[in-house]
């Protein structure tokens, strides 16, 4: 009751930001608490069956979710650790010197080069879903980052001196002006990111090329490993539906995600 | 009346072949409305600028209140956030209860005009309405000393002239001490006190402008008083 009377009085007023200690503290640890939430949904929940012998389409909107998933943790990552680099790269032109050539090296190096080494390191904990996650992150991140950069690197110079004459500084800057201004960059480095993301999943989830003496069974089970078990045993109609299943998913996605989230960061803009 | 900017041989150096000040002297006076003209690029903004804090002299000693506010060229609003949030901003960044704030926006928002946009977005103002916003947002946190960076360069004639009226009200109301920079010698010769002209990084000639307000361009001591300055502007 209380709440709903407040909210109409900010509207009213002119002030549509959280207020309260509890919203803030909402805010801020909301995309920690969705990273936290899908992991144990992916590591204790079985809804993964074990990949079965014979693919069925049966399994492919199961296989789809699971992909979904793994992607989402992976992109969720890369954003939760993508925002602290790149205001690593802006905070100083000798941060800059140092780590825009650091990180441009390191998004160059092909990312598959090294998954052999991870997905070992990761069967040896018997993690196999963190390796693809590991993999789909890495291949995210340095997108993410650059993109991050270039939208910190256009925020105009009156808009940080104002935040400085009327003393709007540390957590606070980082939370009213930097988060926000970086908000289009944000979107639209998501987008570029979730494409690589889908490009990756199918040598994610396919294990058994990484690990000696590996089999079918040692594959994640995904649209990706779907599609190659498919493939591999000649089962176009499978294969098609798994093809067809992921364009929907991604033109979806597009359309109820992307398209609205680009409408949404034009009030971030500076114009 | 003791000055509450004081300028003593105020040099400022970007590198070693960038000077953009050069032994500055001036003083402005508490309550005086004070405006620094020159040509592009003779260091207005950089004075303005250490007044605000945002740079540090080379050399030379600077006077200044620590309750300074600016209110910006292309008005420095964050597009996010509507008229209200952008003007409670230095409130909230230094802890003011909400219950104040509100009412103090609410008060700053009515006295430049603006009263029924609070709700709005920056991008759905117009240039003169968004200057308002930048001059609530800066009298919001009760400023010793209001800085103005050419604040009217990018408008209108018209509405720059009502916004110069607003600011004389405003200075006349609150009698704060405002040091604006302008290009415009007639903007200058208008509204302030005194005019300050920096040339070639340091400050040329100090013109006391004693006309009575409201000063009109097409009255003869108008026009002496502008072609006083202009002399030295292009000199």
């Amino acid at each position: 009751m209380d709440n709903r009377r407040h909210i109409h009085h900010s509207r009213h007023s002119g002030f549509s930001y959280p207020t309260s200690l509890w919203s803030r503290l909402h805010s801020a640890f909301t995309p920690i608490i969705v990273v936290v939430v899908l992991f144990i949904i992916l590591r204790v929940a079985a809804i993964f069956p074990v990949v079965p012998t014979a693919i069925s389409p049966d399994y492919i909107g199961l296989a789809l979710l699971a992909t979904f998933i793994r992607l989402l943790i992976a992109y969720a990552l890369a954003l939760v650790i993508s925002v602290p680099l790149a205001l690593l790269v802006v905070k100083s032109p000798l941060m800059e010197r140092i780590f825009l050539p650091t990180f441009d090296i390191a998004q160059s190096i092909p990312v598959l080069a090294f998954f052999p080494v991870v997905v070992i390191f990761f069967l040896h904990f018997g993690l196999t879903d963190a390796a693809a996650v590991f993999i789909i992150f890495l291949t995210m991140l340095w997108t993410m980052v650059f993109s991050l950069v270039g939208g910190l690197k256009i925020i105009p110079t009156d808009i940080k001196d104002a935040a400085k004459v009327f003393g709007v500084k540390k957590f606070d800057y980082l939370r009213r002006v930097l988060l926000p201004a970086i908000v289009p960059s944000i979107v639209t480095g998501s987008l570029l990111t979730w494409a690589q993301g889908w490009n990756i999943i199918i040598v994610a989830e396919v294990l058994r090329t990484y690990i000696p003496g590996g089999t079918a069974a040692s594959d994640l089970f995904g649209i990706g490993s779907v599609l190659v078990d498919a493939s591999a045993n000649g089962q176009n109609a499978v294969f098609i539906a798994a093809i067809l299943v992921m364009v929907a998913a991604i033109a979806l996605l597009n359309f109820f995600v992307w398209q609205p989230l680009l409408h949404y960061a034009e009030r971030y803009k500076f114009e | 009346m003791d000055p509450v900017i004081d300028f003593k041989g105020v040099s400022k150096s970007f590198g070693p072949n960038e000077v953009a000040l050069r032994d500055v002297t001036f003083s402005v006076a508490g309550g005086e409305f004070a405006c620094i003209i020159g040509p592009s690029g003779g260091g207005k903004s950089t004075i303005l600028k250490i007044i605000a804090g945002l740079e540090k002299e080379t050399s030379g000693a600077v006077v200044k209140p620590e309750k300074v506010s600016m209110v910006f060229q292309a008005g420095a609003l964050l597009p996010w956030l509507t008229v209200a949030e952008n003007v409670a901003i230095g409130l909230r960044a230094k802890n003011v209860p909400e219950a104040r704030i509100r009412t103090e926006v609410a008060r700053q928002i009515e006295a430049v005009g603006l009263r029924g946009l609070e709700s709005k977005c920056p991008r759905d103002l117009s240039g003169g309405q968004r200057q308002r916003v930048g001059i609530a947002r800066a009298l919001a946190v009760d400023p010793t000393v209001l800085l103005l960076d050419e604040p009217f360069s990018a408008l209108d004639p018209k509405t720059t002239e009502e916004l110069h009226q607003d600011v004389v009200k405003i200075w006349r109301e609150t009698k704060k001490t405002i040091v604006m920079v302008s290009h415009l010698i007639e903007e200058a010769v208008s509204l302030a006190d005194r005019v300050i002209l920096i040339k070639n990084s340091t400050v040329e000639k100090i013109f006391p402008i004693a006309l009575e307000r409201p000063r009109r361009e097409n009255e003869a001591a108008f026009a002496h008083e502008v072609l006083q300055v202009r002399r030295e502007f292009f000199k």
